[in-house]
């Protein structure tokens, strides 16, 4: 019960007029921000930092006003994966699977409509989650070491090699090209510098948002080269309307499922 | 042939990496050492590439010609970007690579000098000045003189 009474405190603060304007301005802002690709949740929140010292905000706005850009730049981040197929920040890559799919079929405003409410769905049941169960949760936490975080990785490749496409051997081989890529840099226990070829810019490492955004993108623009020249010169329709909400409902069980699972 | 010729390639860089990971010691800390996940990631990349070399599975589809053309072209564009951001400059650099992209996905010649000329200064204000990331107005080549 002490918590509903926190929460209710809470609530109270952030409902006043102040606050609300604060966060439609935040999330207004960190949309535009997510949508760049190559600037994620952290730079959006890095570059406004200085903002909240210039506006002379109290400490529990400029909170407020960060955790709105947060959120807008996690929702713009899959603007640019839906319509271009570049993903905005690294949890977009998947967005841009399905997402890209369904704008080509003309269906950006539903991929667009779907993914925002997923994400609320998903976020807010991680919000109520976390709230009941981080202690425990952070009891668990501390005894998560090394080898357990082997064995997650055993796994989550395991899985690659479950969702390849046509052939498995290419599908892990780039797994371990991969692999390869990460180990480029200081090695992180011992300090020896690996692949570098004495290089200094090497010395921190290929950054995985770059690696990612090249190889989405630089793809992306030969696919174009290759197909669309001729194909459809009026670009992709992608049409303004009111999103499909009986497409929405559909998807609810696969939201909530998703929640549990990402949660 | 394809498939054969790129897994070829990858069991050269795979092996490559092997061998340069083979010197990789320290004398303290972990037991296993920094050259032990290199050797462990390079042996399944040579067994599965070579594996695609001794039996290549499926075909590749090349792209028509003058758009492999344009392909080729387009990474040669990026790749002169990267070399030449620093001796002209970011806005020159930068506009020049936006005209050239523009041209060559199909825009006509005189809308994408002009994409060029207006995107790029705006980019340089954006990231110079609103975002505060600080970049080269002028090269090394114009600075110097």
């Amino acid at each position: 019960m002490e918590i509903l009474s926190l929460l209710g405190g809470g609530f109270a603060v952030a409902l006043s007029p102040l606050n609300l304007t604060l966060l439609l301005f935040g999330c207004f802002i960190g949309t535009l921000i997510g949508a760049m690709p190559g600037l994620g949740p952290v730079n959006g929140v890095a570059i406004l930092i200085p903002l909240t010292f210039a506006l002379g905000l109290d400490p529990t706005s400029s909170l407020i006003l960060l955790s709105a850009v947060y959120y807008g730049c996690m929702y713009g981040g899959r603007i640019s994966s839906i319509l271009l197929n570049i993903p905005g920040d690294e949890p977009a890559v998947m967005t841009t699977l399905d997402g890209y799919p369904m704008t080509l079929q003309g269906k950006a405003s539903d991929a667009l409509a779907i993914s925002g409410f997923a994400s609320f769905v998903g976020a807010t049941l991680a919000t109520v989650g976390l709230t009941l169960f981080a202690p425990l949760l952070a009891r668990a936490a501390i005894y998560f070491g090394p080898a357990d975080y082997f064995a997650l990785y055993i796994m989550a490749f395991a899985t690659i090699g479950g969702l390849s496409g046509v052939d498995p051997r290419k599908t892990l081989l780039s797994a371990l090209i991969g692999l390869m890529i990460a180990t480029v840099g200081l090695d992180p226990s011992t300090g020896i510098p690996r692949f570098t070829f004495g290089s200094f810019h090497l010395f921190d490492g290929v950054d995985a948002i770059v690696a990612l955004v090249g190889l989405f993108a630089i793809s992306e623009i030969l696919l174009m080269l290759e197909k669309r020249i001729v194909e459809d010169k009026d670009g992709l329709r992608v049409a303004v309307r009111m999103p499909n909400l009986r497409l929405v409902f559909q998807t609810m069980w696969t939201t909530l499922r998703s929640s549990v699972i990402g949660w | 042939v394809s498939n054969r010729l790129v897994a070829a390639v990858i069991f050269l860089v795979a092996a490559a990496y092997f061998y340069t990971a083979r010197d990789y010691t320290a004398t303290f800390g972990d037991v296993l050492g920094p050259s032990a996940f290199p050797k462990l990631i390079a042996v399944p990349t040579m067994i599965l590439s070579g594996l695609i070399v001794a039996f290549p599975g499926g075909g590749v589809s090349w792209p028509e010609k003058h758009r492999m053309l344009r392909q080729v072209a387009a990474l040669l564009v990026l790749l002169g970007y990267a070399l030449l951001l620093k001796p002209l400059g970011f806005p020159l650099a930068t506009g020049l690579l936006i005209a050239l992209m523009a041209w060559l996905m199909g825009g006509p010649v005189g809308s994408s000098i002009l994409l060029g000329a207006l995107s790029a200064p705006a980019l340089y204000i954006l990231f110079d000045r609103v975002l505060g990331l600080p970049l080269d107005m002028l090269g090394t080549w114009f600075a110097a003189s």
